[in-house]
């Protein structure tokens, strides 16, 4: 009988690995030491589970806590580098639900290395979930759980505080504002989830998701706030932004108010949520926080 | 040295370029292989020269997997795509140059560039919503099969629009092609406008241009129409160099001059869908490689169509070697490297003494 | 023999062309002649093949011309246009050269370097055409023209060249060598057709004269029995020409009175 020829043994015991064992998979993946984080709140969660060190790459949406941007970078988060990524040698990749493009992510799978994806619904009850899957895929499953568990709380607390709000404000956010063109933040939206668990109302219901609206749709919602993000190239004035027909006549405008906050803080929904959510509910409604 | 000069003295008597397009034919052929060479070994995972004669030399059991994977799903694939790629957009772009008589044109002209983005820009901002039927049913191929479908469409509209009494009027092709251009463009427009957060940031990266997606699938899908498109080749070269003295001299001179219109623009429009229907839009190659060696070697079209094809082809597999390694382990879209690589080149020829001599006419 | 028989070209309708019938022989240099408007361009491309006339037919040989393939058509005729600007830098001969190709020349450089020379161009292959004047591009066309009808009978079968205004921008002397090159052409059997300006170049070079005016053909035969103060006073407007010194203060200069002509 002849003996099997070690190349194909290896082929064999590979093709073993990726079929026969999802558990071992993750069990593999526990301890692997060079990470490549694809995702801003992927990035925040290992960080905040104490295991920054072992991530060798980040993707140019991970720009929390700092040190994740000193990080070597492969590219947007739907357009990474399959051979990017590789170069990294990686043994672990954990990426967001939604990253791309399909075909690299196509040859990271078929490269055999685990790639375990972490479902992001724009529902802030669902991140506790999203930590445990981080937790888990580093091997960290305990620390994730009281990780998990203190967001838990300070989620339901921000909530039972801004739920004592009788008069909600009403707010829009803008996710660009450029060329006029109000790119709002409807329902089943990151945005939705945060103003909503801030104490608020989301002026634009008419839309889900991330979706330009006319200037007429803009007027009818008549948000009392506009929320934006902060930094970036687009950065708008509130002088600007109140100068645009769609935002002029807003009690908005009126009252001029126009919040900015740091975007991955706003809308990462990680670890960090709760606290953007009572920042923005002081944010909101200043009276109601003065001493 | 001696040969130059030889060569160069005998030109200057001669008139006939024959000899130093030979010599171009040769250095491009030469200039391709050491493109190929750098696409297959330059990358950011360090996959090189060694792993490659591994490869070649049958030996592949001793690379390990994920560098074979490298090798065989990223480099050779890219490669092979950047190849067809950068070679259907030179010769298309040179035949088209031919077929309106003018420096300027480029494979868009007939119309297949835009029709291809408006369908691009469709599949991306309505295939999760109206189009999601049809983007279920065909999954990764929705979008290149939109886009060389578009593309095509706009074309065969194009040249219906422009063809009276079967006789296709260049002047009429440009006039429609720009109607055309700003009708397609105002869809495209107003789809973008359309676009959540997703499609947008979508649309961005596909108008720039990526080799990225190269698979063996794509290549075996584009495979016929650059093939088609290099083969008539021989056929039209002599027609595209009479019809510069107008369609009128060209058909005295036996040229089928309809005929050659219709089978170029079919051809330039085939293959340059296909490409930008796996690549997104990668400008600019079409325009400066045949213009860079019309300068050089003179507009005779036997050696200008095959050298444009060779030039492309180098040209396009150097941009992506840059595109990967400038800025790893993230990627370049392609499209500005080409643009970056060729439009001084293009600026400091046509303003220097050789540029200048070649606008005559214009 | 090529016969345009009962040729109409009507365009908004008006006729460009009415019912004109000619024969192009063998051996005999045609000249048409007439006012601008006339139609005798519009005649020419219908005999080249050019334009499909709205009535009326063209044989070549007794072969319907639309029943010739471009391939087939440019073994029969070559034609000289007007004038041409070139959108790209071809060199003279890479113009030339073209014509030789498309004789099916084995040697086509070769070919159109002697077309030059026939010309008087020789030494003028690698200059850009765009670069020449008026009359050496005139003549780079001409040597094309020749280069895909070197000989004026090939197998037997006599060759056609089609000359539209070729002496438009040409200095006399230039225009002289050019239609005595013509009438080499036909007198060796080949079949040429010119469209004239000069009156006095299309008495002295035609076989066979036809004066269009108005689309129609008014007149045709010999210049002797053609050209008179009636015809030229019916179809140009001006009496007294023919055949008349002018006032003795105005010097008049005759190139059909030059030494070493011959008819």
């Amino acid at each position: 009988m002849r003996s099997v020829p070690l190349h194909r043994r290896l082929v064999l015991s590979l093709a073993c690995a990726l079929v026969i064992a999802p558990q071992a998979t993750l069990a593999q993946s526990a301890d692997a030491k060079r990470i490549v984080a694809i995702g801003g709140t992927v990035t925040e969660i290992i960080y905040a589970l104490g295991e920054g060190d072992r991530i060798v790459a980040v993707d140019t949406t991970s720009s929390y806590p700092a040190e994740a941007t000193q990080k070597p970078n492969i590219g947007y988060v739907r357009q990474v580098s399959a051979e990017g990524v590789l170069s990294q040698k990686p043994d672990l990749i954990i990426a967001e639900a939604g990253a791309g493009p399909v075909d690299a992510m196509n040859i990271l799978k078929a490269s055999g290395l685990t790639l375990i994806s972490i479902p992001s619904p724009p529902d802030t009850s669902a991140i506790p979930a999203k930590i445990r899957a981080v937790g888990e895929a580093i091997g960290r499953k305990d620390k994730a759980d009281e990780l998990a568990l203190k967001v838990e709380a300070t989620l339901k607390a921000t909530a039972e505080k801004t739920a004592s709000t009788t008069t909600k404000k009403k707010v829009l956010f803008a996710l660009s504002l450029a060329n006029g063109r109000v790119m709002a933040g409807g329902s089943q939206s990151s945005a939705d989830a945060i103003i909503r668990l801030a104490g608020g109302e989301n002026a634009v219901s008419s839309v889900s998701g991330y979706k330009p609206l006319t200037d007429e749709a803009v007027i009818a919602a008549a948000p009392d706030v506009v929320l934006v993000m902060s930094g970036g190239a687009m950065q708008m004035t509130a002088e600007q932004a109140f100068a645009l027909p769609a935002l002029a006549s807003s009690p908005a405008a009126r009252n001029k108010a126009f919040v900015t906050m740091d975007g991955l803080y706003l809308l990462g929904l990680g670890p960090r949520a709760a606290e953007a959510a009572a920042e923005l509910h002081g944010k909101l409604y200043p009276e109601a926080t003065k001493p | 040295m001696n040969t130059l000069a030889l060569l160069a003295g005998r030109r200057a008597v001669s008139g006939d370029r024959s000899a130093i397009g030979l010599l171009m034919l040769v250095a491009l052929v030469l200039l391709l292989v050491l493109a190929i060479f750098t696409s297959i070994v330059v990358g950011p995972t360090g996959v090189g020269l060694p792993h490659l004669l591994d490869y070649l030399s049958g030996n592949a059991a001793a690379l390990d997997s994920q560098n074979l994977l490298i090798l065989e799903a990223v480099r050779l694939p890219r490669t092979a795509i950047g190849l067809l790629i950068g070679a259907a957009l030179g010769v298309s772009g040179a035949m088209m140059q031919g077929l309106f008589r003018n420096p300027l044109a480029d494979p868009g002209i007939v119309g297949v560039t835009s029709g291809a983005a408006l369908a691009a820009v469709t599949a991306i901002v309505l295939g999760p919503t109206l189009l999601f039927p049809l983007q279920s049913v065909l999954g990764e191929q929705f979008l290149p099969l939109m886009a060389f479908l578009g593309g095509l469409a706009n074309t065969f509209l194009l040249y219906a629009i422009a063809t009276r009494h079967g006789q296709t009027s260049t002047t009429a092709l440009i006039l429609s092609g720009i109607a055309i251009a700003a009708m397609t463009g105002a869809a495209t427009g107003l789809l973008i406008f359309m676009a959540d957060d997703r499609a947008l940031r979508d649309i961005t990266f596909w108008s720039l241009g990526s080799l990225s997606g190269a698979s063996t699938s794509k290549i075996l899908a584009i495979l016929p129409f650059v093939g088609f498109v290099m083969l008539i080749i021989p056929f039209v070269a002599k027609g595209l160099d009479a019809l510069v003295l107008g369609d009128a001299a060209a058909f005295h001179m036996g040229v089928p001059v309809q005929r050659l219109k219709r089978l170029t623009i079919l051809a330039v429009a085939a293959a340059c869908g296909a490409t930008v229907a796996v690549a997104g839009s990668i400008g600019f190659v079409g325009i400066i490689v045949p213009h860079l060696l019309r300068l050089a070697i003179g507009p005779s079209h036997r050696f200008l169509l095959p050298t444009s094809a060779l030039g492309g082809a180098s040209l396009l597999l150097f941009a992506d070697s840059i595109a990967r390694t400038i800025v790893a382990p993230a990627e370049l879209p392609i499209g500005i490297i080409t643009a970056i690589l060729g439009a001084p080149v293009f600026l400091m020829l046509l303003l220097g003494r050789n540029g200048r001599s070649s606008m005559e006419g214009l | 023999m090529i016969r345009a028989r009962e040729i109409s070209i009507i365009r908004s309708g008006r006729a460009l062309v009415d019912r004109v019938s000619l024969d192009l022989t063998p051996g005999r240099f045609t000249v048409v002649i007439g006012p601008n408007g006339a139609g005798k361009s519009t005649l020419l491309k219908a005999i080249s093949g050019e334009l499909k006339p709205d009535h009326g037919e063209v044989l070549y040989n007794d072969r319907r011309l639309t029943a010739l393939s471009p391939i087939e058509l440019a073994a029969e005729r070559a034609v000289l246009p007007q004038s041409t600007a070139l959108s790209f830098p071809f060199t003279a001969l890479e113009v030339v050269r073209m014509g030789a190709v498309a004789h099916g020349s084995l040697e086509p450089g070769l070919a159109a370097r002697q077309a030059l020379t026939r010309v008087g161009l020789g030494g003028f292959e690698a200059r850009s055409y765009n670069a020449l004047s008026g009359g050496e591009q005139q003549r780079v066309q001409l040597a094309r023209v020749l280069a895909q009808m070197p000989s004026p009978v090939s197998n037997g079968k006599p060759c056609a060249i089609y000359l539209d205004e070729p002496t438009a921008s040409l200095d006399i002397g230039h225009q002289i060598s050019v239609l005595e090159l013509a009438r080499d052409f036909a007198r060796a059997g080949g079949i040429v057709l010119a469209i004239l300006h000069d009156l006095n170049l299309a008495a002295e070079f035609a076989d066979h004269l036809a004066i269009l005016h108005k689309g129609r053909l008014v007149c045709e035969g010999r210049p002797e029995n053609t050209i008179d103060d009636t015809i030229i006073r019916e179809v140009y407007g001006i009496s007294g020409t023919v055949g008349r010194l002018p006032a003795a203060h105005i010097p008049y200069v005759l190139p059909q009175s030059r030494q070493s002509a011959q008819r």
